[in-house]
């Protein structure tokens, strides 16, 4: 949907959630949407897990949203 | 001698197909995370956007979390989402 | 009208057993084999209801979706229908459509149910819809064709597919096809359509977010009380054991209990607020059967299976023999409604007068 208003996204999903979430990306028209994954769970991965997680997941993310990355 | 037969799925999807040209950079950017309120979601945004901010030039981050998280976003984020140079969401479990 | 092309990406296919195998393999059946949808085929079904390839019928609001009527006669020609099925077929989705059926809901949920789909009026004669042996299951082409016509369109034009958006957890057969047609000839009632709404003497259909049927059977009395508390008690098990929420319910009354009940004086109006007033239990019930953890201090609350006595949809229909009836209760309580949306352009014509749409 943001990128329907020219807005670029990316999509963080925990590993678990991937089908899920590549099905709706397919409903809603974007197939191949791509989705950056995180180690699951999160919901007690405490708070240095959580900053590890982050850390990981940057710089595919960073590639989602700049133009000339992978 | 084939046959030819017609494709029974919605192939015209809604709107959009084509995604929104990526960033040269993120230097002095807004970027606006969206959770969907879940345990730990919103620690794990605030620490991407804490690294954004503090390696990557980001001028400002914006949190927003959407009121149902099975629905899509509520109007006034989706408003909102044009004043932003980028958007990252996500989940919880 | 100049002839518009049809939109839809076409593929070649060897044959007939090839086809089945491309359309299995993409996803785009029910498990069952298909009609192949060729061009003459889908032509024949659009040039029947008068439509261009792409008016659209409608649109499912949650993800935007719109439904057109070349999709939906490709997923007709599919399913097996013939050209006079097809406009039955686009006045199940017309009013599937609308906002109070809740279509997204209804077919992505857990609850599993099927759309029933009821057909009223003359339409039934002219495409051999029997509403008499067998009437909840295979009683005929049209029906049978009908009905999955309705699951093929949901699977393919609405991406309803099984641990995808499907996230029925049993579902129930009717998801395969589940179309009636009322037996409004071997019956003094008014027609399920005309007793909502539709001008007398033209053709309906009615939509209801359905579970699956629950066949019961009273042949021991003449009394109409004592036969429709048979009912009662069936949809009051139906709120203990599934769902306590109140909507529409359907009654399906074959034509041996149909009689005495008619012979009685009493109309359907009647069964309705006889139902309203039975069908109805307290939430202390759910003690009885498991459930007893959730009643808490509201013990003495009351739920009525129907929302309303006009909710009750009584159907004639089945065969001749067997004093049996069947309740089919709704998805979740009046979430969703039964809609009924008549079959053709217009309806204020002579009924007398050869339908077409």
């Amino acid at each position: 949907m943001a990128e329907r208003l020219g807005v670029p996204a990316v999509g963080v999903m925990t590993t678990r959630f991937v089908s899920a979430a590549t099905l709706m990306a397919k409903v809603l028209g974007m197939p191949g949407y791509p989705f950056v994954t995180i180690e699951h769970p999160i919901s007690n991965a405490g708070d240095a897990g959580l900053e590890a997680r982050a850390r990981a997941a940057l710089p595919e993310i960073l590639d989602r949203l700049l133009t000339g990355r992978a | 001698m084939t046959i030819r037969v017609f494709d029974p799925t919605n192939e015209a999807s809604p709107a959009a197909g084509a995604e929104a040209p990526r960033l040269i950079s993120l230097h002095g950017t807004t970027i606006g995370f969206i959770s969907n309120g879940k345990e730990g979601t919103k620690e794990f945004f605030t620490h991407l956007g804490g690294m954004l901010e503090a390696e990557h030039g980001v001028a400002k981050v914006v949190h927003r979390i959407k009121s149902n998280y099975s629905a899509p976003a509520d109007k006034h984020i989706v408003d909102e989402i044009r004043s932003w140079h980028a958007v990252v969401t996500g989940i919880g479990d | 009208m100049p002839m518009l092309q049809l939109k839809s990406r076409s593929y070649e296919v060897d044959d007939l057993l090839s086809a089945q195998e491309f359309y299995h393999a993409k996803g785009w059946t029910d498990g069952l084999p298909i009609v192949p949808p060729t061009e003459d085929a889908v032509r024949a079904c659009l040039d029947g209801v008068g439509l261009p390839p792409d008016r659209v019928i409608g649109i499912e609001s949650v993800r935007e979706q719109s439904v057109t009527a070349e999709k939906l006669a490709i997923n007709a020609v599919m399913a097996g229908c013939l050209p006079m099925h097809f406009p039955v077929v686009v006045a199940a989705w017309k009013a599937m459509l609308t906002e109070e059926f809740l279509l997204h809901g209804t077919t992505s949920s857990t609850g599993g149910c099927a759309v029933l789909v009821i057909i009223n009026g003359p339409i039934r004669r002219q495409i051999g819809a029997s509403g008499g042996f067998n009437a909840l299951a295979n009683s005929d082409r049209a029906t049978a064709c009908i009905g999955r016509a309705i699951r093929l369109g949901l699977i393919n034009i609405l991406d309803v597919r099984p641990g995808g958006i499907d996230r029925s957890t049993l579902g129930h057969p009717g998801k395969f096809s589940y179309c009636i047609a009322e037996d409004e000839e071997d019956t003094t009632w008014t027609p399920l359509g005309e007793m909502r709404g539709v001008p007398k003497g033209v053709s309906s259909v009615t939509v209801m977010a359905s579970m699956a049927p629950r066949q019961l059977m009273n042949e021991w009395t003449h009394a109409p009380e004592e036969i429709l508390e048979t009912f009662a008690a069936e949809m009051r098990g139906s709120q203990r054991h599934y769902s306590i929420y109140g909507g529409n319910q359907v009654v399906v009354i074959p034509k041996q209990l149909r009689d005495i009940i008619q012979a009685a004086g009493w109309s359907k109006a009647d069964i309705g607020r006889f139902l309203y007033e039975r069908a109805r239990i307290k939430r202390s019930e759910w003690g009885d059967v498991g459930k007893g953890a959730v009643v808490r201090d509201r013990g003495e609350s009351v739920y009525i299976a129907l929302d309303r006595p006009e909710s009750c949809l009584v159907v004639a229909a089945g065969g001749p023999a067997g004093g049996f009836g069947a309740v089919i209760a709704p998805w979740m309580g009046h979430k969703t409604k039964a809609v009924t949306v008549p079959i053709g352009a217009c309806t204020d014509r002579d009924p007398n007068e050869q339908e077409h749409p």
